[in-house]
């Protein structure tokens, strides 16, 4: 090996594995000296499985010993969002109230990449219960963003998409409700998917809003989600929501766009207040998709303005009723405080959880309330159904959305103190949320203080593989990938 | 309720807990009985991360239902979250459906001592049953096994007029479920549990006076003791206060009916309208029917209570009565029905089922069916009869024996008790054919003076000779030939 294993994407590690160039025991060694080293700066990690990920190695080491069939995940070093289940592993949650679950089960997705032979090295950290944009909402410490570790590395997959970022891992799993995906890998230069609703199964995915929830990957190539929706985007009989579709082929296909025959929508006045920055950043992406010969027209998705203002009425109401079952009863935190049941409910819910969790608990009880229930809830379900009207109304004259990922790079640790600001964070991606849509972000350049910024590409419902494909040949054409933050490039 | 000025005006909600293998959303097993947390799995216990995924016989089952009520089956129905807060609801919200229920309409028809009455139905729904709090001396436990279970939620409408029609409409839902094999409707396991809305109000009066509700009732004698009771105290204090306010004597309140003192017994007072939260249930996609998916079943409903009922009355010639008590029992009915397979003679069996042996077993408790007398030998014993094999006298005593003996056929008893051989040799009977003639001269006369009453009774005193063993046709054909020769 020339060059340092930090330095492969997924599947070159998983061919230099299969071809036997190293072993997964050192590969997973190599990676948990990355994490002994850096974690503690980051806070990327909340648990780690050293002991899980060197018991898996030896096994795939034997296996290829024995010429047996190695999976398509064979040797990847991965990290799991803490939100997902492993099998007698703790999930947190990012909450004090789970901070002793241990899973009863394991989620789909984390099956079907451990029985591809990934080696799970760890759970990351994250916004309570994926509540937040910054990941200062986790319970137990804020991770940082590896291009400059006082600022977020967004949220609510920060540890994810921190992980990535430094190296520490090559492949992590993200929850994407209204951006938590694709924002942290926007901010820590690193890429990350969110599928069609229901491509990913949400089984074992801790639920914040379900009608919203989606599973992704946060990997450091476009190829590398490709490998990983491969594995996951499978239909799964446990959750209802699943899309009953054959597995689709991404990475045969990944370099077959012809760009000159793709035209990607841009919603100008949506887009009215981007900072200067931002925008020039913004620009300089449809320049390079031009110059890749795409065609950019103007849309009209001015419906997106009420994105937010809706999506906090939904993703709360369905929360609301998610974060019922931690009262105490029958795992979690239970107050020792509590005398009767009443107690029981209220001091464990009052000890465990967090400040924003306890604000969008009230927010969605409050907008299903009776009395209020058609003035909030019904109302954004029906502007609900007009975004996903806009944007079909968009498709039928492009073939992809493109927007920033993000209206800024990463902020300071603790410079946003209203809550609407923070929320804004989440402007341009929560409208694939509400739709239902595959979105992408990739890296898109620097601003002066060399953080990253994110390009989004947004596809029509079922259209994962396409996004995919200009994805790719958007960072073919720019190489943003390849960059390092500079304090995780060596060891 | 002897104030017949006063209208009683009850809507029953009837929760049916279905027999499917496995739950509503989960493959854990529906089964009642077992060590407590035993037939879970993490969707039972709403483990973070377990999602419900529906289970097809249930919605099979109730579209069943919808249509042996000819309700409408609502092609596109979906399920709503349900919140509120209590150990024994595992997510704390109930899965159900709310403003777009499975079923719509509907209506079930009844005889109610010889009157034909028709219940309507508002609505009937899906959705999971709760666990089940146990208390011990220092501490409550909750046992999740019911949990998830599926239910039918069938709503009436406002139509029930006395606790006597409420038990009836009931009883025709039991049977339903139970004839489409839905149910067990096992009562003392909760698997039929009716809650009650019931109000009164002046004959004629078109508004609807405050409503009390009476929960979880499980018997249909404690529905009709409750009913009652309740009918009685809301008259009982509008006419002690004509003018107080309505609102004032019976306030909306939820409660419960106590079986021991038989009074009910307030949970809680209504201050304002429960406040669920419903909404669509984001995990479940909604329950999409085809109108060929609800063809076949319907094309494939087994034969109904109330079309048996009125196959017994036209076709078999049963009466009211017996056709009644048997639909009602459908095990009974069923039973009726296989010996009528063997042998078609309805009213012999039905009364041999229904009269005979039933008498025979009222004291022990037990049923024909409890015992295990197969039906083959009640269907043989009414063939033997008809056949003249037996007298109807021997036929009791070979009942009797079936009852100490349930596993034997009546041929074998028969055969093995020369008691029970019927005498039908003339020569053995013609002496005692003689001697009756000449011991009752007087009745010999009547007859003769056209008196056809006279002839029955000489029968019998010949019969009584034999000990009842003697074939009813020879000794008919020796006496009308002796007599008749006597006269000419």
């Amino acid at each position: 090996m020339t060059k340092k294993l930090h330095h492969l994407s997924a599947l070159e590690l998983n061919r230099a594995f299969i071809e036997g160039q190293i072993r997964a025991v050192d590969i997973a060694a190599y990676f948990l000296d990355r994490i002994q080293i850096h974690n503690p700066k980051l806070g990327a990690f909340l648990s780690i499985l050293a002991e899980r990920a060197l018991i898996q190695a030896e096994a795939i080491d034997l296996k290829r010993s024995q010429n047996k069939p190695l999976g398509r995940l064979a040797g990847v070093p991965i990290a799991i969002k803490d939100n997902m289940h492993i099998l007698n592993e703790i999930t947190t949650c990012g909450s004090k109230f789970l901070k002793n679950y241990r899973a009863p089960f394991d989620a789909t997705a984390v099956h079907l990449m451990e029985q591809e032979d990934a080696l799970i090295l760890g759970k990351t950290n994250l916004d309570e219960f994926a509540m937040g944009s910054s990941n200062e909402n986790s319970a137990f410490f804020p991770a940082h963003n590896p291009w400059n570790v006082k600022c977020v590395p967004g949220g609510s997959s920060g540890g994810s998409a921190a992980a990535i970022g430094a190296r520490l891992s090559l492949l992590a799993t993200g929850s994407d409700t209204g951006g938590s995906i694709r924002q942290p890998a926007g901010l820590c230069g690193v890429v990350g998917f969110k599928p069609t609703y229901g491509r990913v199964s949400r089984f074992g995915l801790v639920a914040f809003g379900s009608s919203l929830d989606q599973i992704g990957p946060i990997t450091t190539t476009v190829a590398d989600a490709a490998l990983a929706m491969e594995v996951i985007g499978r239909h799964c009989p446990q959750d209802s929501t699943s899309l009953t579709l054959p597995p689709e082929s991404y990475l045969d296909t990944l370099n077959n766009t012809n760009l000159s025959e793709i035209t990607f929508g841009v919603p100008w006045h949506f887009l009215e207040n981007l900072a200067p920055e931002s925008r020039t950043n913004f620009s300089n992406s449809l320049d390079v998709l031009k110059g890749l010969g795409a065609k950019i027209i103007d849309i009209d998705l001015d419906i997106c303005k009420y994105a937010i203002a809706i999506y906090y009425i939904l993703a709360t109401a369905e929360a609301s009723t998610n974060l019922a079952r931690f009262d105490g009863i029958r795992y979690g935190e239970r107050s020792s405080q509590a005398k009767i049941l009443d107690d029981v409910y209220e001091l464990s819910r009052e000890e465990g959880f967090g400040a924003e969790v306890k604000k969008r608990v009230m927010l969605g009880t409050y907008v299903l309330s009776s009395g209020y229930q058609d003035a909030y809830y019904k109302k954004a379900q029906k502007v609900r159904t007009l975004v996903i009207r806009s944007f079909e109304r968009a498709y039928d004259r492009c073939d992809a959305v493109l927007l920033p990922v993000s209206p800024s790079t990463a902020f300071p640790l603790h410079s946003i103190h209203d809550p609407i600001q923070m929320y804004m964070q989440d402007i341009f991606t929560i409208p694939a949320n509400l739709a239902g849509l595959p979105a992408i972000s990739v890296p898109s350049g620097f601003d002066n203080n060399g953080l990253p910024f994110g390009l989004q590409f947004i596809g029509p419902q079922m259209h994962d593989v396409p996004v995919m494909q200009y994805a790719h040949a958007y960072e073919m054409a720019t190489l943003y990938t390849r960059k390092i933050a500079p304090a995780f490039e060596g060891t | 309720m002897n104030d017949s000025s006063w209208e009683p005006v009850i809507g029953l909600e009837i929760h049916v807990e279905l027999n499917t293998k496995s739950k509503l959303f989960s493959s854990a097993p529906n089964r009642f009985g077992d060590e407590p947390n035993t037939n879970i799995t993490v969707v039972c216990t709403g483990q973070p991360g377990a999602l419900p995924s529906l289970n097809k016989e249930a919605v099979r089952k109730a579209v069943q239902f919808g249509l042996a009520v000819n309700a409408k089956i609502n092609l596109i129905s979906h399920f709503d979250r349900k919140s509120y807060f209590y150990p024994d609801s595992p997510r704390n919200f109930q899965i159900t459906q709310y403003d777009e229920p499975i079923v719509i309409g509907g209506a079930v028809i009844v005889d109610v001592e010889g009157e034909t009455k028709i219940f309507g139905i508002h609505h009937a729904h899906l959705e999971d049953d709760a666990g089940m709090l146990k208390h011990f001396n220092t501490f409550a436990g909750v046992d999740y096994n019911r949990a998830g279970a599926p239910l039918v939620e069938i709503v009436s409408l406002p139509c029930i007029h006395s606790a006597k029609d409420a038990v009836a409409y009931a009883s025709a839902i039991r049977s339903i479920m139970l004839y489409l094999d839905a149910s067990d409707c096992n009562m003392e396991e909760g698997s039929l549990r009716f809650d009650a809305n019931i109000s009164v109000r002046k004959k004629g009066e078109e508004i609807l006076r405050p409503k009390i509700e009476i929960k979880n009732m499980n018997s249909f004698h404690f529905l009709e003791i409750a009913l009652n009771e309740e009918i009685r105290r809301q008259i009982s204090l509008y006419t002690e206060n004509p003018n107080q306010i309505w609102e004032k004597l019976v306030p909306p309140g939820t409660y419960r009916f106590d079986p021991n003192s038989k009074t009910l017994v307030l949970m809680r007072r209504k201050e304002s309208a429960d406040d669920y939260r419903y909404f669509p249930e984001p995990d479940l996609v909604p329950i999409r029917l085809t109108q060929e998916y609800v063809d076949s079943i319907q094309s494939a409903l087994p034969e109904l209570p109330q079309d048996r009922y009125r196959r017994y009355i036209t076709t078999l010639g049963l009466s009211e009565h017996a056709a009644s008590v048997l639909i009602n029992d459908k095990p009974l009915s069923d039973y009726f029905e296989a010996a009528l397979r063997l042998y078609p003679n309805p009213r012999l069996l039905c009364n041999w089922i229904m009269v005979e042996f039933t008498g025979r077993l009222a004291e022990g408790g037990k049923t024909i069916l409890s015992l295990g007398i197969p039906p083959a030998n009640i269907a043989k014993l009414a063939q033997m009869i008809d056949e003249n094999r037996i007298t109807s006298r021997i036929a009791k005593s070979v009942a009797d024996d079936m009852v100490k003996n349930p596993l034997l056929d009546p041929e074998t008893i028969v055969k093995n008790n020369p008691d029970y051989q019927p005498v039908s040799d003339p020569s053995e009977i013609e002496p005692l054919v003689d001697q009756v003639i000449s011991e009752n001269s007087q009745t010999v006369a009547d007859y003769r003076a056209g008196h056809e009453k006279a002839f029955a009774y000489l029968v019998g005193q010949v019969m009584k000779k034999t000990r009842g063993k003697a074939s009813p046709q020879v000794v008919n054909e020796l006496l009308r030939k002796k007599i008749s020769i006597a006269l000419s």
